[in-house]
């Protein structure tokens, strides 16, 4: 079967495709628009890059976590694990504008001050629509890195950005930023699936993760209007800011993507460091101020230390019941995602025995079931 | 070629192409006006008049539609001019409506429909017999069987015209026009003088003038019973016999031939086909036992002929396109010698058709119908598709009758969803367009060339207008009337007879209507493309006014750009390709080099517009030199 066509139907048709755009910025036949993935002319290749990249193929993920992650930092629950913080940029500046407590920002701009990175592929509000149109961009300047804080709450088509950049080879140690869905496909990437072309993804440099509930439809998303700064407040307040708007969050569910339903990855999991909102014990008004950050690997282990010490992050403590109780939490809120999330997969596929994307890696999942 | 058709040689005789036989015709019978809308098989008709009216000392015209141009011989016809008015299968159905009111009013001076029937479908969308309306309209029809005829009726039909002072049809077929043949010259007449409109002259088309309209026809058919148009050829008083109408006369005589049947058969060749010559007819049939008809396309010959041998309790066995030729397509020798075969019993032994090994062991290797290279309508449907593509509920395409005609096919990226007839794409697209006000989610997008807007649009797009659909209407504006051959049409600023006439601007016409109108150019191709993605989401109605000339023409203008591939930039059918040039755009100069495994210019071929260096994912075509 064309590559093509088999990524159309198992990924496209099922509507597990998330728009990360891994398909993307490699040929002229896959698009993307107002968070949609289609083709316009059909390669006829059995072979490409497109399916092999695909974080929605499926793969054996336990496999490809090995390849990568040292098997003794391993939490079935989260993924790979060196240590869980509760971080914020010091830079009040780069608060302003971020997300909670602006950590990625901060450590993005480190890692390509230091050489962990020679550039980023991050996204941005677009020029023509902020919020409504989020895109893809490559950074190499750290001053540039500022502008491509917050969250859209949408799912720009940024692996393009970085397949483009790979193809180009101007840029050796790529850093990317991204949802679960963009980290897992960028170690697909990493592990070079497809022989004939690898798309120099020795090219990919470190890799950082954005915890991920779900990402809106793009229609959606027009109902906030042009918004600079968009967030969702803990479950008891149950609603969605954005500016001054709040919308109550049974109104915004309808809009979730839907491919979002069957993502089982909220920490995204395969990342060097995996950045997401804090949950504390002092509550939202201490929490909208900060991070939780998990370290996974080495490097990501070396890029946080260093930033600790130049004072560039600022570190605290969880409260209440500390590091145990946080990650017990967030452990819990890691595991009923992937519940969630194959379930909604069994259901759609109206078989338990056929869990689409996840399949190959049953091993792990079956036992949501 | 037009030199032979204005030489005052008669008697002497020139190899001429049939449409040059329609124009001698029409010269020997002194006419005064021509006017046409072009249509292959016809189409240099008027093309050879408008070039030779000065010269000649008569009037030739392009219309914007063929309704336009009959209604203009009617006119002329009311001073006693002579008037021709020449069309395709398809500009008779145009006229249906102006042929049927027409009849009924009559005329003054003599006027010849030519219509030109296209059997197989080469140039058309379809191969409508045109002879049914003659039957409709009530009106005389000939049809020949040879170019010497095609010249020798066109004399015979003014006269008869003017004798029963009623329009008079011709019919031919693409055979006839594109064929050539050996034409005796007639005497050019002294051209007659016109003649006012008198206090009491009426040309007014009421039904009390039904039974005159029935009249005119039982004179003509008197007339026809002694027409020198029907022939009999072979053995007398044949019990085998063949009836022809037009072309069908040639193919009849081969066969026999070929089937050495000439001791046992006659073959009565029909011109006068509309009202039929009955009593020359019944003279045959009495005398027959079984008859075949080779006629084109319909079986209207065979039907009206059985219908006059039932009414005169005749028992024949009536064989021809309703059972032993084919029901459709265009008649050839092979096929009608099977069918005589057939029909005599004899053992076919042929040689030279299909069967025979020599003609078997040559193999041709398909190819389909394409835009020339260069063409701006591959990059007007490529990047329409694109666009469409883009909305979550790609968007619908309603095209229309040109060169675009080939968009439904790869050429045009099968981007194209709904085509019918000359200025249906507008008002089809107009009625999808209103249901988006009641839920139907797709955008709507119509097409047309620039010739076809002045033809058939500029009423739908009022309509579309006045009714604020939802569609963007875009016109193909290309600067010719490019199928047919370049014949000039109001926005090209010159006239049949070679006169600069003011251009009538497309852009002026949809504004003054009201719409927005925006210009832009397909080899533009991002530009363009994101403006049609715009305004698709845009609602009520939008023109775009696609400008860019036909290939064909711009080739004889601009210097060509040098246009090459770099193959050690060239990805070939590798991931991040797939020989995206030659296999998707699919421009004849964008070719696959099998030996080196790379992209490649096919240099004679190309004309240079640059628009695949634009699409290479690699960059590896290059540009240099040349115009922009």
């Amino acid at each position: 079967m064309f590559s093509i066509l088999e990524l159309e139907r198992k990924v496209v048709a099922t509507e597990l495709c998330t728009n990360c755009g891994s398909c993307q910025g490699m040929c002229p036949y896959w698009k993307s628009e107002k968070g949609r993935t289609f083709v316009d002319y059909e390669c006829d290749r059995n072979e490409g890059r497109c399916k092999y990249f695909c974080p929605r193929m499926p793969a054996d993920l336990d496999a490809l976590r090995k390849k990568f992650f040292a098997d003794e930092d391993y939490l079935p629950e989260i993924g790979p694990f060196r240590g869980l913080y509760l971080t914020q940029a010091a830079d009040s500046e780069i608060r302003k504008n971020a997300q909670h407590g602006g950590t990625m920002t901060a450590l993005i701009k480190l890692a390509l001050e230091e050489g962990f990175i020679d550039s980023a592929v991050l996204s941005k509000a677009s020029e023509e629509n902020g919020t409504l149109n989020p895109e893809g961009c490559l950074v190499s300047d750290p001053a540039d890195v500022i502008k491509c804080s917050g969250s859209s709450f949408q799912i720009p088509n940024s692996m393009a950005v970085l397949n483009k950049a790979l193809d180009e080879g101007k840029f050796s140690r790529i850093g990317v930023v991204g949802t679960p869905c963009k980290t897992l496909a960028a170690y697909k990437m990493k592990s070079k699936p497809f022989a004939e072309n690898d798309n120099n993804a020795d090219n990919i440099g470190m890799v950082f993760g954005l915890f991920c509930g779900w990402g809106l439809d793009w229609e959606g998303m027009a109902k906030f209007g042009e918004a600079a700064h968009v967030d969702i407040l803990p479950g008891k307040y149950h609603r969605m800011d954005a500016d001054d708007k709040q919308i109550d969050l049974d109104e915004v569910l309808p809009l979730v993507r839907e491919n979002c339903k069957y993502c089982y990855d909220m920490t995204a999991e395969f990342a060097d460091l995996s950045v997401g909102g804090a949950r504390s014990a002092e509550g939202w008004d201490v929490d909208k101020k900060w991070n939780q950050l998990i370290i996974r690997s080495k490097k990501g282990e070396e890029l946080f230390k260093l930033a600790v010490e130049k004072g560039i992050l600022n570190v605290r403590d969880f409260g209440g019941n500390g590091t145990e109780g946080a990650l017990a939490k967030l452990k819990a809120a890691s595991e009923s995602k992937k519940s969630k999330a194959v379930k909604a997969i069994a259901e759609k596929t109206g078989t338990a025995d056929n869990l689409l994307y996840l399949e190959p890696s049953r091993d792990i999942f079956g036992k949501y079931l | 070629m037009e030199w032979m058709t204005t030489k005052n040689e008669p008697g002497k005789t020139y190899l001429m192409q049939g449409n040059e036989a329609i124009v001698r015709g029409a010269l020997e019978a002194g006419v005064h006006f021509a006017s046409s809308y072009p249509g292959s098989p016809s189409a240099q008709v008027l093309g050879i008049m408008g070039r030779i009216a000065d010269q000649m000392g008569f009037y030739a015209e392009w219309s914007t539609n063929e309704t336009t141009a009959l209604q203009a011989c009617m006119g002329a016809s009311f001073a006693n001019a002579r008037s021709i008015c020449v069309v395709k299968q398809n500009g008779l159905l145009v006229q249906a409506d102006t042929i049927h009111c027409g009849a009924l009013g009559g005329i003054k001076g003599g006027l010849v429909i030519v219509t030109s029937d296209d059997p197989d479908a080469h140039s058309s969308t379809n191969e409508f017999d045109s002879r049914h309306m003659a039957v409709t309209a009530n009106i005389p029809m000939l049809e020949p069987a040879s170019v010497q005829e095609a010249k020798d009726m066109i004399p015979y039909a003014f006269e008869l015209s003017e004798k029963l002072e009623q329009m008079v049809l011709i019919r031919v077929t693409t055979r006839i026009c594109h064929g050539r043949g050996g034409v005796e010259l007639g005497e050019l007449p002294e051209k007659r003088p016109f003649e006012p409109i008198g206090k009491w002259d009426r040309m007014i088309g009421m039904n009390w003038l039904h039974s005159f309209l029935l009249e005119k026809l039982d004179r003509a058919k008197e007339e026809f019973e002694h027409s020198p148009f029907n022939h009999y050829i072979g053995k007398e008083d044949a019990e085998t016999l063949i009836i022809t109408g037009g072309t069908g006369m040639k193919y009849a005589l081969e066969a026999i031939d070929e089937l050495k049947a000439g001791d046992s058969t006659g073959v009565l060749s029909l011109g006068t086909l509309w009202p039929l010559p009955e009593k020359l007819i019944m003279k045959h049939l009495e005398k027959a036992k079984k008859v075949l008809i080779v006629e084109e396309v319909d079986p209207f010959l065979e039907e009206h002929i059985a219908a006059i041998a039932g009414k005169s309790g005749l028992k024949l066995k009536i064989c021809g396109r309703s059972d032993i030729l084919p029901k459709i397509g265009e008649l050839n020798p092979d096929v009608v010698i099977k069918a005589l075969g057939e029909f005599l019993g004899v053992e076919e032994k042929s040689c030279c058709g299909s069967g025979c090994p020599a003609v078997e062991s040559v193999t041709i290797p398909d190819r389909e119908l394409t835009f020339c290279a260069g063409c701006p309508h591959r990059a007007t449907f490529f990047i329409l598709k694109q666009a469409l593509r883009r909305h979550k509920n790609p968007g619908v395409v309603f095209g229309d009758i040109g060169c675009y005609a080939m968009a439904p096919q790869r050429a045009g990226q099968f981007g194209v969803h709904f085509m019918s007839c000359m200025g249906s794409g507008i008002s089809a697209a107009s009625g999808l367009g209103q249901l988006t006000k009641y839920g139907f989610g797709q955008a709507v997008v119509s097409v047309c060339g620039d010739s076809t807007f002045f033809h058939t649009v500029i009423p739908g797009l009022i309509a579309a207008k006045m009714n604020d659909a939802n569609i963007l209407h875009i016109v193909l504006d290309n600067s010719a009337t490019a199928m047919t051959g370049f014949q000039p049409h109001p926005g090209t600023g010159e006239t049949a007879m070679g006169q600069t006439a003011e251009k009538i601007s497309i852009k002026a016409i949809c504004e003054a209507i009201g719409c927005r109108v925006e210009t832009a150019d397909p080899f533009d191709v991002k530009e363009t493309m994101d403006l049609i993605y715009e305004m698709t989401q845009e609602s009520g109605i939008k023109v775009l006014i696609l400008e860019q000339p036909c290939a064909t023409l711009a080739a004889k203008t601009r210097k060509k750009k040098k246009i090459w591939v770099d193959t050690d930039i060239c990805r070939s059918d590798s991931c991040g390709c797939d020989r995206y040039c030659s296999r998707v755009w699919g421009c004849p100069a964008n070719i696959w080099d099998f030996e080196k495994g790379c992209a490649a210019i096919d240099e004679v071929v190309c004309v240079g517009c640059g628009v695949c260096a634009k699409l290479c994912p690699a960059g590896a075509i290059k540009v240099e030199g040349g115009d922009e």
